[in-house]
């Protein structure tokens, strides 16, 4: 072992100290620290950093660039591959221009945008409140802006301006974070706290929207209704360059942090000690990922178990880590839900279910498969 | 050297240190034993500015811990806290990695010099064959190398451990106390711990704290401190305090409440 020289500044208090030039360690002898034979402890469940490096940095990316070439393919009107890529760089026939260029790529990119912030937002959630079950929807943000677009559309507001739904579902999912920071930060920053607020005003939330509903129009209801199950054809293009500026920037800053949320999970008293502002640090995380969860689902409607799955699947392949694992989780996002969205546009064509019924459904029965297995590797 | 003043400490309105008030001189092996509840924990957390008291000071190396930056503090005063939850599966070496953080940039992304010593230290704790495992499946020996591992990669001169036998058996437990003596006797590390079992603490430690109720009651070498009478009135019970005769430190057995004379 070549040594190493102290790293230290050597701050105020080594004062006293002599600075140690080489090696702090240096190798111990056989058998001066082990009564036992650690050597026979080898286990599996080993996996290389290589190999994880190679899956997420180099598989995952040409896997999400395939998606994205064949969500633009895919639709009600049948498109060649090799059309489709001629069309993305402006060469072709007008029609099939105008259906990949202005229909189809706006809503493919808001899906891998969407994919991709919802997915990093929710592993950052799970990452920072020490539970894997926090995810937007745990935390009351898509109750907040479920409720939002729906007094939006319930009281007309879509019929004055394309802007008013957006805006006020992002209001509302504002709203319902801060009343979550508020209630959980009554006696200081705790995980359980801020997950039994999120659950607490999501549901007040769902009722409030249940009350809107109960009381307004048939056909402001059925608007509502389709935002409500999460689609990616009701948000207005003109949004678009502000979503995936606010979504790609924050996932940026996400991924660049996921060194800082691993020593949040270490816990308070360890992360304080090793010279990190526990509660400044979640608070601005906390605050980042909601508005990038915000804008996402402000523009989409609700789409459930993105934010939930992703991270879950990835966490299996590449392990803790949040510093590969978020940006894992956000190219997870990036293939997983153009394809869900492209299922939703061709399974049924020309009738478009609702994206959040798929991802839904995908999802719940990744758990049920997730927990019977779980189950049956404890037996 | 850290000095402690006149130190009044506790939770919300309770107040569970009174008026503490001693000193640990550097490079000594401290040892702070004490019933439950009687504040050890709560000392220490003061000790590495976790908890501000409500009166008092402490200085280390004649620097103010509550006045100084936590960035100065965390390259000097290092602390394992009792248990660490890991929910999350992290690999033994980014586990301990996460020691190196006083030393990293804001984004806290780490340096090749950042992976020798995590190497260095894996080494120096017996984890290095298990290195690659993931933390969640270790036994509870292992992990608490683990955790001494990742405590030492933050390079501090004091170091701080907050009971790191509990529930090990006897050979793990020595392990990880001859781990501790190695850093103090042979790298000068200045070592204060709250352990449970006196016997350890007068076998490993040189000097002992013995707290009763948030105060302290004697301090010394451990020939002093574990005496029956003072061991009897802090923990109400029985004892005999016999010494170990191949070390000729002194140790402690509790008595049964027939035999007792």
């Amino acid at each position: 072992m070549e040594g190493w020289t102290r790293s230290g500044r050597g701050g105020a208090f080594n004062g006293d100290y002599p600075v140690r030039k080489r090696c702090f360690l240096p190798p111990l002898q056989k058998g001066e620290l082990t009564s036992k034979v650690w050597h026979q402890q080898k286990k599996k469940g080993i996996i290389l950093n290589k190999k994880i490096k190679f899956i997420v940095f180099f598989i995952m990316p040409v896997l999400a660039v395939l998606v994205f070439i064949f969500s633009l393919k895919a639709g009600a009107k049948h498109i060649t591959l090799f059309d489709a890529i001629r069309a993305l760089f402006g060469i072709g026939e007008e029609s099939v221009l105008t259906i990949i260029r202005q229909i189809r790529l706006p809503r493919v990119i808001m899906a891998v945008t969407a994919g991709a912030g919802l997915a990093a937002s929710g592993c950052v959630f799970q990452g920072i409140l020490k539970n894997p079950l926090a995810d937007p929807f745990t935390l009351g943000i898509s109750g907040g802006a479920a409720f939002g677009a729906s007094a939006g559309f319930v009281f007309g507001l879509a019929a004055l301006s394309w802007i008013f739904i957006p805006f006020s579902a992002f209001a509302g999912a504002l709203i319902a974070v801060l009343a979550v920071y508020a209630l959980s930060m009554q006696r200081g920053f705790n995980s359980n706290s801020m997950i039994l607020s999120g659950v607490i005003i999501s549901y007040i939330f769902s009722s409030m929207v249940m009350l809107l509903f109960s009381v307004s129009k048939t056909n402001h209801i059925y608007s509502a209704f389709v935002w409500l199950m999460g689609n990616m054809s009701v948000f207005d293009e003109r949004l678009l360059p502000a979503v995936v500026t606010i979504v790609i920037i924050g996932t940026l800053i996400l991924c660049l942090s996921g060194n800082i949320i691993n020593a949040v999970t270490l816990g308070g008293q360890k992360a304080n000690t090793l010279g990190i502002n526990m509660e400044k640090t979640v608070k601005i995380i906390f605050l980042l990922t909601s508005l990038i969860t915000a804008a996402c689902v402000s523009c989409c409607g609700v789409i459930g178990f993105v934010g939930l799955m992703m991270p879950h699947i990835m966490r299996k392949i590449v392990g803790g880590n949040n510093s590969v694992l978020i940006p894992a989780s956000a190219l997870a996002g990036c293939i997983f839900l153009p394809l869900c969205d492209t299922l939703s546009r061709t399974l049924f064509a020309p009738i478009e279910i609702p994206v959040g019924v798929i991802t839904s459904i995908i999802g719940g029965v990744f758990f049920i498969v997730l927990m019977m297995r779980q189950n049956r590797n404890s037996i | 050297m850290i000095e402690i003043k006149n130190i009044h400490a506790g939770y919300s309105k309770k107040e569970i240190l009174k008026n503490i008030d001693c000193s640990i001189a550097k490079g000594s092996f401290a040892g702070i034993i004490g019933r439950n509840g009687a504040g050890k924990s709560t000392l220490l957390k003061v000790l590495c500015g976790l908890l501000k008291p409500f009166s008092g000071q402490i200085f280390i190396n004649g620097h103010d811990v509550y006045a100084s930056s936590k960035k100065i503090l965390s390259k000097t005063v290092s602390f394992m806290p009792q248990n660490i939850e890991t929910n999350f599966p992290f690999t033994v070496e980014e586990f301990v990695m996460l020691g190196r953080y006083p030393y990293m940039n804001i984004f806290k992304i780490p340096s090749q010099k950042d992976y020798a010593a995590v190497n260095e230290v894996l080494k120096f704790a017996g984890a290095d064959v298990f290195a690659k495992r993931y933390i969640n499946e270790l036994s509870g020996g292992e992990k608490q190398r683990v955790l001494i591992a990742q405590t030492i990669a933050q390079e501090t001169d004091i170091i701080i451990f907050d009971e790191p036998t509990s529930h090990l058996d006897i050979g793990s437990q020595a392990d990880i106390l001859n781990i501790l003596r190695v850093l103090n006797k042979k790298y000068g590390k200045t070592i204060v711990v709250t352990l449970h079992d006196l016997n350890a603490a007068g076998e490993f430690c040189d000097f002992l704290i013995l707290m009763e109720e948030g105060s302290i009651r004697n301090t010394g070498h451990p020939e002093k401190v574990l005496n029956y009478k003072d061991i009897e009135q802090v923990y109400k019970t029985t004892v005999v305090v016999k010494t170990n005769p191949m070390s000729s430190k002194p140790y402690v057995i509790a008595v049964t409440k027939e035999n007792r004379v």
